[in-house]
C-alpha cells in the first residue's frame, strides 16, 4: 500500500471546508501553495475561499503545532497533523498552552515523506516511527497497517557507539558551525518560552556570537529543556541552514526519557510531562 | 586576457595565497561556503553558490572592535587593531559582487562611515565567476529580475568564466589588472577566448530567472501604499517562524547588534549580526516594542529591502541571490510577496 | 582603528550624580571628559543624544539633558529602566557613585532645529521623565547670549506627582524669572503641593499658547503626546510648527546597524527630532 496524497489533499480541502462553513473552527492550520510544487508551505485557512490554495504532497513536512500558540487562547482552530506532529498536539495540551476542546484534530496517516531541501525520505530519521496520528477527531485517509515497524530510536546506533569524550567532540564540532539564526527553535512546537532564556539578559545565559561558549550554551540548554518533551518531529533539524544533526541529541534524550519514567512525550493528554511529574517510584538512575 | 586550465586552480590559488589571504568556496556538510584558504587544493569552483554570502568578508559575523577588563578603569580598554594582508575574494557570483556595491551605499558612501567595512572592503581583491550559461537557474533566484545578468562583471575586480575545460580571467578594474599581470600560472588567452568572453557577457543578460522586471520605484510606491494594510502582512507571515535564517544567509542584510560578552573579568565589545526577524531586535531599555508581531517584523524586512532602501538610497536592497528562499523552514519566497503586493 | 572611529567610546569620569526624585529611579549624571581634546571635539546642541557606555554591559542611548552653554561638563538624566531582557547599562549606572568612570559616544542624532527656532515664540511642552532634551533646549534658549535670539518662551511641564518632577531646583528658578512663563502641573498634588493640578493636555487647552509665529516642542509618554496634539492643532499650529523627538532601540547611534527605522528615515541619524510634517510622511511604527 502507498499513500494516496491527492486522496489526502481532497479530503483536507473538504473538511476544511466543511469546518469553516459551518463556523466550528476560525482558522485551519494545514499546507498551501509555495513557489513550486517542491516547496510546499504552512498555510492558514480563514475563509472558505482560502481553501482552495491548500495542498498536501511528500514535501508538506512542516509540524503545524508550531502555530497554536500564536493564536489568542480560545481560538477555535482545526489542524492538520502528521503522527508526530499529533504528540506536539497532545504535547501542548499536557502543558496547558491549548485546550483539547478549542481544536479539531485532522489527523493523516502518512509515512514517505520527504525533506524538500535534499529530496531525501525522512521516515527512518526524523518522524516519530509511527504512521498513524496518535490522537484525531476525523482522519484524512485509511489507517496505516502492515508497514515494516521501525523503532525511532534505531538510527542512534552509530552514535551510540561513541564513547563518552567522542560525543563532546561531535557535538563540539557540530554546534560550532551553528550561525545562530535560531530556526530550530522557532521551529520547534515545544519552544514557546517568552523570552528564550538566550535572549534574556539579566542574568545573561550565553552570549550572541556564534562561538563555541554561546554555542555550546543554547543548544545544550535547549536540548534539557526539550527533555521528555520532544515529539521527534524532527522540525529542528530540517530548519536548520547548515544542517546540525539536532535530532540525535533529543532522541538520545527522549530514549533515556521513556526508559527511566516509562513515558514518551505526547502520548496520552492525561499524562503529565515527565520531567514536571514526580512520582514516588520514578527511577534514580540520573542521579547515580 | 588571462587563462588556466580549471584543473589548475590550485595553482592560481597557492599563488594567490603567497601574495595575501585567500578566501574562497569550499565543500562543507551542508553546502559551499567561502572560507580562508590554508590549503591550495580545498578550492573548489564546482558549486552553483554558496549557502552563506560572501558578505561576511567585509562584514564578518562578529567583528571585535575593544577588549577591555571589567574590574579596570575605561581608560585601560584597547581598540583592536584591523591589520590585513591583501585579501584575495575568489568566485563570487555576479550577483553577490552587486551586493557589495549596494552595502557600500550604506556602509561607506552615505553618512557616518564605517571603519572597518572600508577597511577591510579596500585591502580585498574580488574574483567575479560568471554563473555557467549551460546550467539552468536554481529554482531559487531570481537575480535577472533585478537586472542582473548571469555573467554580470560589475562589482568585480577580475571576472573568471568557464568555458570547457579552462578558466579565462579579464581585469575590470586597475586593481584588478595590476594583479592579473603579476599571476605567472596564468597564461595569455587566445582571440577566441575573448570572443567567447564577450558574448557569454551578452548571453547572460538573456538568461532569465523568475519573474519579470519591475521599476524599483514602482514596488518602493506600492510597498509604502500598502503598509497600513494588516491583512495582506497578517496573511503573508502565517507561516514565517520569525527566525534569523533569511537575513543571515542573506548578502545584503547589513543589521547588528554591539554586544559586551565577557569571561570572568575580560571582555571584548563587538559587533554581531542581527536580524529584524528577532523579538528583542527592537525591545527598549524600557520594555516598550514596536514590533511585537511576527507581521510587524516581515513587513519591515520586506519595506526594508524594498521600498525604505529605494527611497533612502536610490537602490532595492536585494540581488536576487535565492538564497532567503532556499534556506527558509518554511518555504517563504521573498520575491512572491512583493509579487503579491504589486497585485493588492 | 582607535582614532576617528565611530564605535570607540570616549573616557568620561562621573563628577556629580543628582537624584532626581522621589522613586529614587532617575539619576542626573554629570560627566567629564578624560581628555582635553574629546572635550574640544565633543560639540553639541540641544536635542542631540550620546551611547553611554559601560565596559561589561553595554551601550544606551540618553538624550543630552546639559545645555551646551553649560561649560566643564555635559548632563545626563537616566532611568533606572528594564525588563529581564533589557536595561543591563542604566542599572549599571545607577550603582555606580561619583569618581567612576564610563565611556560616552557622542553626539548623536540631530538636534532641535535652532535656527528654525529663532526670532520665534517657543512653547515647550513636556511630560514625566522626557523632559531632558527640553531642559537643555530651554537653559540654552535663557542663556544671556541667547535669550534675545527667540522670541517669548512657555514651559508647560507635567508630571504625575509633585516628587516625579525633574530639576525642582531649576523649575524654581525659571518661575522666578520674568523671560519665560513657567507652568508646572502635577496629575495629582499632594499635602505641601501648592501649584496646579492636572493633565497636560487639558493645561494647554487653559493656558492657550498662540501660534502666532510660535513653534511647539513637545516630549513626553505616547499617551501625553496623543492627547496634546489635537489641543495644539485646534489652537491653530500647523504640522510644520510642532516638534517632537521620538524614542527607538538604538545601538550604532550613526545609521548602520539597522534597528531604529521608521520607514526609511533611522531615529539616530535622521533624527530623533522630527516635526509632525515629517513624520505624517513615515509610515507609523514605532
Amino acid at each position: 500500500m502507498s499513500i494516496n496524497f491527492k486522496q489526502i489533499e481532497d479530503k483536507l480541502k473538504t473538511e476544511a471546508k466543511k469546518l469553516l462553513e459551518g463556523g466550528k473552527v476560525s482558522i485551519v492550520l494545514a499546507y498551501g501553495k509555495g513557489y513550486d510544487e517542491k516547496h510546499p508551505m504552512p498555510y492558514v485557512a480563514r475563509k472558505m475561499s482560502d481553501v482552495e490554495n491548500m495542498v498536501f504532497n511528500e514535501f508538506c513536512t512542516a509540524n503545524m503545532a508550531r502555530y497554536l500558540v500564536r493564536y489568542p487562547r480560545g481560538t477555535k482552530i482545526a489542524i492538520a497533523v502528521k503522527p508526530a506532529d499529533s504528540r506536539a498536539v497532545i504535547q501542548l495540551i499536557q502543558e496547558e498552552k491549548i485546550k483539547r476542546e478549542d481544536l479539531v484534530i485532522l489527523g493523516i496517516p502518512v509515512y514517505g515523506m520527504k525533506n524538500f531541501k535534499t529530496g531525501e525520505t525522512i521516515d527512518s530519521k526524523t518522524t516519530c516511527g509511527r504512521y498513524n496520528p496518535v490522537i484525531y477527531d476525523t482522519l484524512l485517509g485509511e489507517e496505516v497497517h502492515g508497514q515494516p515497524v521501525v523503532s525511532p530510536y534505531d538510527v542512534l546506533a552509530e552514535y551510540e557507539k561513541m564513547d563518552k569524550d567522542a560525543r563532546w567532540a561531535f557535538w563540539k564540532k557540530e554546534l560550532d558551525r551553528c550561525i545562530r539564526c535560531y530556526a530550530c527553535r522557532k521551529a520547534c512546537p515545544m519552544c514557546y518560552c517568552d523570552p528564550c532564556f538566550i535572549d534574556q539578559n539579566k542574568p545573561k545565559w550565553g552570549e550572541k556570537s556564534p562561538e563555541s561558549h554561546g554555542n555550546l550554551m543554547y543548544h545544550l540548554t535547549r536540548f534539557h529543556h526539550l527533555a521528555g518533551r520532544c515529539v521527534d518531529c524532527g522540525e529542528c533539524s530540517r530548519a536548520c541552514p547548515v544542517d546540525i544533526p539536532l535530532y540525535l541529541f533529543h532522541k538520545k534524550v527522549a530514549k533515556e526519557c521513556e526508559e527511566m519514567f516509562g513515558q514518551a512525550a505526547g502520548m496520552k493528554i492525561e499524562d503529565k510531562p515527565a520531567l514536571v511529574n514526580f512520582r514516588v517510584d520514578d527511577s534514580d538512575k540520573i542521579l547515580e | 586576457m588571462k587563462k588556466t586550465n580549471f584543473q589548475d586552480i590550485s595553482d592560481l590559488a597557492a599563488q594567490l595565497m603567497g601574495k595575501g589571504t585567500l578566501v574562497a568556496p569550499v565543500k562543507e556538510v551542508a553546502g559551499f561556503n567561502f572560507r580562508e584558504i590554508s590549503d591550495a587544493k580545498q578550492v573548489d569552483l564546482n558549486f552553483y553558490n554558496t549557502l552563506m554570502s560572501p558578505k561576511s568578508a567585509f562584514f564578518p559575523h562578529t567583528e571585535d572592535f575593544v577588549r577591555y577588563d571589567k574590574n579596570k578603569f575605561v581608560l585601560d580598554a584597547q581598540c583592536v587593531e584591523l591589520n590585513l594582508k591583501p585579501v584575495f575574494l575568489f568566485g563570487v557570483r555576479p550577483c553577490d559582487a552587486k551586493s557589495f556595491e549596494i552595502m557600500d551605499i550604506h556602509f561607506s558612501g552615505t553618512g557616518a562611515v564605517d571603519p572597518y567595512w572600508k577597511k577591510r572592503r579596500e585591502a580585498t581583491t574580488i574574483f567575479g565567476y560568471a554563473f555557467d550559461p549551460n546550467t539552468p537557474a536554481d529554482g531559487a533566484d531570481f537575480y535577472s529580475t533585478l537586472n542582473i545578468g548571469a555573467a554580470d562583471p560589475e562589482g568585480s575586480d577580475i571576472f573568471m568564466m568557464k568555458k570547457g575545460d579552462e578558466l579565462l580571467l579579464q581585469a575590470v578594474t586597475p586593481k584588478g589588472e595590476t594583479l592579473l599581470s603579476s599571476l605567472s600560472s596564468l597564461v595569455d588567452a587566445s582571440k577566441d577566448d575573448e570572443k567567447y568572453f564577450d558574448d557569454t557577457i551578452a548571453a547572460g543578460h538573456s538568461f532569465k530567472t523568475r519573474f519579470t522586471c519591475v521599476d524599483e520605484k514602482v514596488i518602493a510606491k506600492k510597498l509604502e501604499d500598502i503598509f497600513l494594510k494588516t491583512e495582506f502582512w497578517e496573511k503573508i507571515s502565517d507561516a514565517c517562524l520569525s527566525c534569523g535564517a533569511c537575513t543571515f544567509v542573506c548578502p545584503t542584510c547589513y543589521c547588528f547588534d554591539i554586544c559586551d560578552e565577557t569571561l570572568f573579568s575580560k571582555g571584548v565589545r563587538r559587533r554581531v549580526w542581527d536580524a529584524c526577524m528577532f523579538t528583542d531586535f527592537t525591545l527598549e531599555a524600557s520594555g516598550h516594542n514596536p514590533r511585537t508581531k511576527v507581521y510587524q517584523r516581515l513587513r519591515q524586512k520586506i519595506c526594508h529591502k524594498y521600498s525604505f532602501h529605494v527611497r533612502k538610497y536610490g537602490v532595492i536592497s536585494c540581488v536576487g541571490c535565492g538564497r532567503c528562499t532556499r534556506n527558509c523552514p518554511v518555504n517563504i519566497d521573498i520575491f512572491s510577496i512583493v509579487d503579491q503586493a504589486l497585485k493588492e | 582603528m582607535c582614532s576617528n572611529n565611530p564605535y570607540i567610546p570616549m573616557p568620561v569620569e562621573i563628577i556629580k550624580i543628582i537624584d532626581e526624585v522621589d522613586t529614587h529611579d532617575i539619576k542626573s549624571f554629570r560627566l567629564k571628559f578624560l581628555s582635553k581634546e574629546d572635550e574640544a571635539k565633543f560639540k553639541y546642541l540641544p536635542g542631540q543624544f550620546s551611547e553611554l557606555s559601560v565596559y561589561g554591559k553595554g551601550e544606551s542611548p540618553i538624550g543630552i539633558a546639559s545645555s551646551p552653554t553649560e561649560e566643564g561638563y555635559v548632563e545626563f538624566t537616566v532611568q533606572r529602566a528594564g525588563t529581564i531582557q533589557s536595561g543591563l547599562v542604566t542599572a549599571a549606572l545607577h550603582d555606580m557613585n561619583e569618581g567612576a568612570k564610563i565611556g560616552l559616544r557622542g553626539p548623536l542624532g540631530n538636534s532641535w532645529p535652532i535656527e528654525f527656532l529663532e526670532k520665534k515664540n517657543i512653547v515647550v511642552v513636556g511630560g514625566g521623565f522626557a523632559f531632558t532634551t527640553l531642559r537643555s533646549l530651554i537653559n540654552y534658549m535663557l542663556h544671556k547670549d541667547n535669550r534675545s535670539r527667540f522670541g517669548e518662551i512657555t514651559v508647560i511641564y507635567g508630571a504625575r506627582t509633585p516628587g516625579l518632577l525633574l530639576y525642582k531646583d531649576e523649575l524654581a528658578v525659571w518661575e522666578k524669572r520674568d523671560d519665560i512663563k513657567t507652568i508646572i502641573t502635577v496629575d495629582k498634588g499632594d499635602e505641601t503641593w501648592k501649584g496646579r493640578e492636572g493633565f497636560v493636555p487639558a493645561v494647554c487647552k487653559d493656558v492657550a499658547p498662540s501660534p502666532k509665529n510660535a513653534v511647539a516642542v513637545i516630549c513626553g509618554p505616547p499617551i501625553m503626546i496623543k492627547f496634546t496634539l489635537p489641543v495644539f492643532f485646534d489652537l491653530g499650529f500647523s504640522k510644520e510648527n510642532i516638534l517632537t523627538s521620538l524614542e527607538m532601540r538604538m545601538k550604532c547611534g550613526i545609521g548602520k546597524c539597522g534597528r531604529c527605522n521608521v520607514g526609511y528615515k533611522y531615529v539616530c541619524s535622521d533624527g530623533p527630532v522630527f516635526s509632525l510634517a515629517e513624520l505624517d510622511e513615515l509610515p507609523r511604527d514605532f
